[in-house]
């Protein structure tokens, strides 16, 4: 009755690889973070699902998904990308003693 | 597609970088021997600097690059969710359409561009109803959480007030709510201000004590946006239940999408909702007016009769499908969220406790985990923000950061005038990650301990004088 037949195990890997891509490819580093995690989450909570009618159904959600956050990606390309602190590499603090000036 | 994009990336990066996220800095005005220049300096040839104009009153526009360059910004980490949330890159991806092609007013009856407005606007009214337990119907759409606390509060007791002269609210409220009290107070109402206990949550018997036969109203938040503390919902519905007449209204605008919430099962006949605390857009809310048993209120704005009559004007179309899109996105990931951003408050706590002592939580241990209000004895809370330039946070809520007065919530919760002072407001959300948490923590362990080390208040505590039996004198 759906549309969607079972999901093969190919067609899961190759959507999880273009979902990985399209978080990883944020430019923003907390949307890039939460995405990549989340992704991973879905996709492993799938691989560990037996049901296959929840299966069909978790695979369709991330199917629509998957489009838009191709989208969010290109779109925060364009205006994001300021790197936040944590990002940026620490110089080691430079410590005056009294009487360095 | 995506090397298309780039090039008109690179065509606009010229326009974009001068126009967005300019930062202004202010220059000294310069004398009258400079008064015969009739051309920019050269520096302002580069295609980067906007040319001065005589209405820029001496401040100059510095154009921060975007590609790496000398001049590279690093912004801030984040913290201060009660303030404000990023809109979701999902949410985003909902509403552009409604500001590109799909443009029409859903209140045009006669074409296809008013037919599909009108049908987003009805899918997002539904997301917003299944998120609170409500029908669809039941939703009114507003501006944001204030305009819906001043219809609500200002519209219900105007509504009864031949007979109904008395409001109830509480000593924590949002600025908007004891505002709209006030105003009501000037026009001749009663409004009783309800205290909390030092945990911040209500007592129940004070309130059921305070109800008098004229009241029309009670006004009660549903998660604080200073301390986190969450009202016992589901008890002051059964109270307000059971006293004829008396409307429950609650100021659910931080607790959408992050505790559960059922208008039915808590009995709430009102509750405002708003937009930018649940990743949305800015500038749109939603109101729950119940209609079953019916709520009667006079609306603030008179026009078209739009929205039950309740709420005139045309409906921002994006900003409306921009809620629905984060109610629905809220409501699937409450859980997973909520588990998370315990988990991230836990992790903060912990590591600041671990390092510093005498570190005061302003709030019931058992509110929301995403709001950590802190307070650090003998440490300045003003400095403390200052050195922690590279956190975005806040000393007490954001509508009352302008003033030098201590937060009026603190103070109802009864801590002292100096820790009032020196209380920071972590903000943790869905976006936040455990190398921002371990930064932050890292951060102001370090900011702390030299404040304390500049301390000679901290001195003395530290040789065990009691601050509070020292005679000052006075010279």
């Amino acid at each position: 009755m759906s549309s969607v037949a079972a999901p093969s195990k190919q067609a899961i890997k190759s959507l999880y690889h273009n979902m990985l891509r399209s978080s990883q490819s944020f430019s923003s580093y907390n949307f890039r973070e939460y995405f990549e995690r989340r992704t991973k989450e879905t996709f492993r909570a799938m691989q560990n699902e037996t049901d296959p009618n929840k299966l069909r159904d978790m695979y369709s959600d991330a199917l629509k998904e998957s489009t838009s956050l191709r989208r969010g990606a290109i779109v925060n390309q364009l205006y994001g990308g300021w790197k936040v602190a944590v990002e940026v590499p620490e110089k080691p603090e430079e410590i005056l003693e009294r009487g360095n000036n | 597609m995506l090397a298309r994009v780039s090039r008109t990336v690179a065509r606009r990066a010229n326009v974009t970088r001068t126009l967005c996220g300019s930062r202004r800095s202010f220059v000294q005005p310069s004398g009258a021997d400079r008064a015969s220049v009739v051309d920019v300096p050269s520096t302002y040839q580069e295609e980067n600097h906007f040319a001065p104009s005589p209405d820029m009153l001496g401040f100059k526009l510095e154009a921060p690059q975007r590609d790496s360059s000398a001049t590279e910004q690093v912004r801030p980490i984040y913290l201060d969710l009660q303030a404000t949330t990023p809109v979701d890159p999902r949410v985003l991806d909902a509403m552009l359409p409604y500001f590109t092609d799909q443009y029409g007013n859903p209140h045009s009856r006669t074409h296809a561009y008013g037919w599909e407005a009108e049908k987003a606007v009805e899918v997002a009214r539904k997301n917003v109803a299944d998120i609170i337990g409500a029908d669809t119907k039941d939703i009114v759409f507003t501006s944001g959480a204030t305009e819906t606390n001043n219809m609500a509060i200002k519209g219900v007791a105007r509504f009864h007030k031949e007979k109904k002269r008395h409001v109830i609210t509480t000593q924590t409220e949002h600025k908007c709510v004891l505002d709209s009290c006030r105003k009501l107070s000037e026009e001749g109402f009663d409004i009783t201000y309800l205290p909390v206990q030092k945990n911040g949550v209500i007592d129940l018997a004070e309130l059921e004590a305070a109800i008098r036969p004229d009241t029309s109203l009670i006004s009660i938040m549903a998660v604080n946006n200073e301390t986190g503390v969450i009202q016992p919902l589901k008890e002051i519905g059964a109270i307000a239940r059971k006293h004829r007449g008396v409307y429950f209204h609650t100021d659910a605008a931080q607790a959408v999408g992050k505790i559960p919430l059922d208008v039915n099962e808590m009995n709430i006949d009102l509750m405002s909702i708003s937009g930018h605390k649940l990743y949305g857009p800015k500038g749109v809310g939603a109101a729950y007016v119940r209609r079953r048993p019916r709520v009667r209120l006079e609306p603030i704005l008179s026009g078209g009769g739009q929205e039950r009559g309740l709420r005139s004007g045309t409906l921002p179309t994006a900003l409306v499908v921009g809620l629905g899109e984060a109610a629905r996105i809220a409501q699937k990931e409450m859980a997973r969220d909520h588990a998370r951003i315990k988990q991230l408050s836990d992790r903060l706590i912990q590591g600041i406790n671990a390092e510093v002592e005498q570190v005061v939580r302003n709030g019931d241990e058992n509110g929301y985990p995403g709001c950590v209000n802190l307070s650090f004895s003998y440490v300045e809370g003003e400095s403390l923000l200052m050195a922690l330039k590279e956190i975005a946070l806040s000393s007490g809520s954001a509508c009352t950061s302008a003033s030098l007065e201590p937060s009026y919530v603190l103070r109802a919760l009864g801590a002292a005038e100096d820790m009032a002072h020196s209380s920071l407001r972590f903000g943790i959300g869905r976006f936040t990650t455990e190398a921002e948490i371990d930064f932050v923590v890292k951060r102001i362990v370090a900011t702390v301990h030299r404040l304390r080390e500049m301390s000679p208040l901290w001195e003395m505590v530290q040789e065990g004088i009691d601050i509070n039996s020292i005679n000052w004198s006075q010279h």
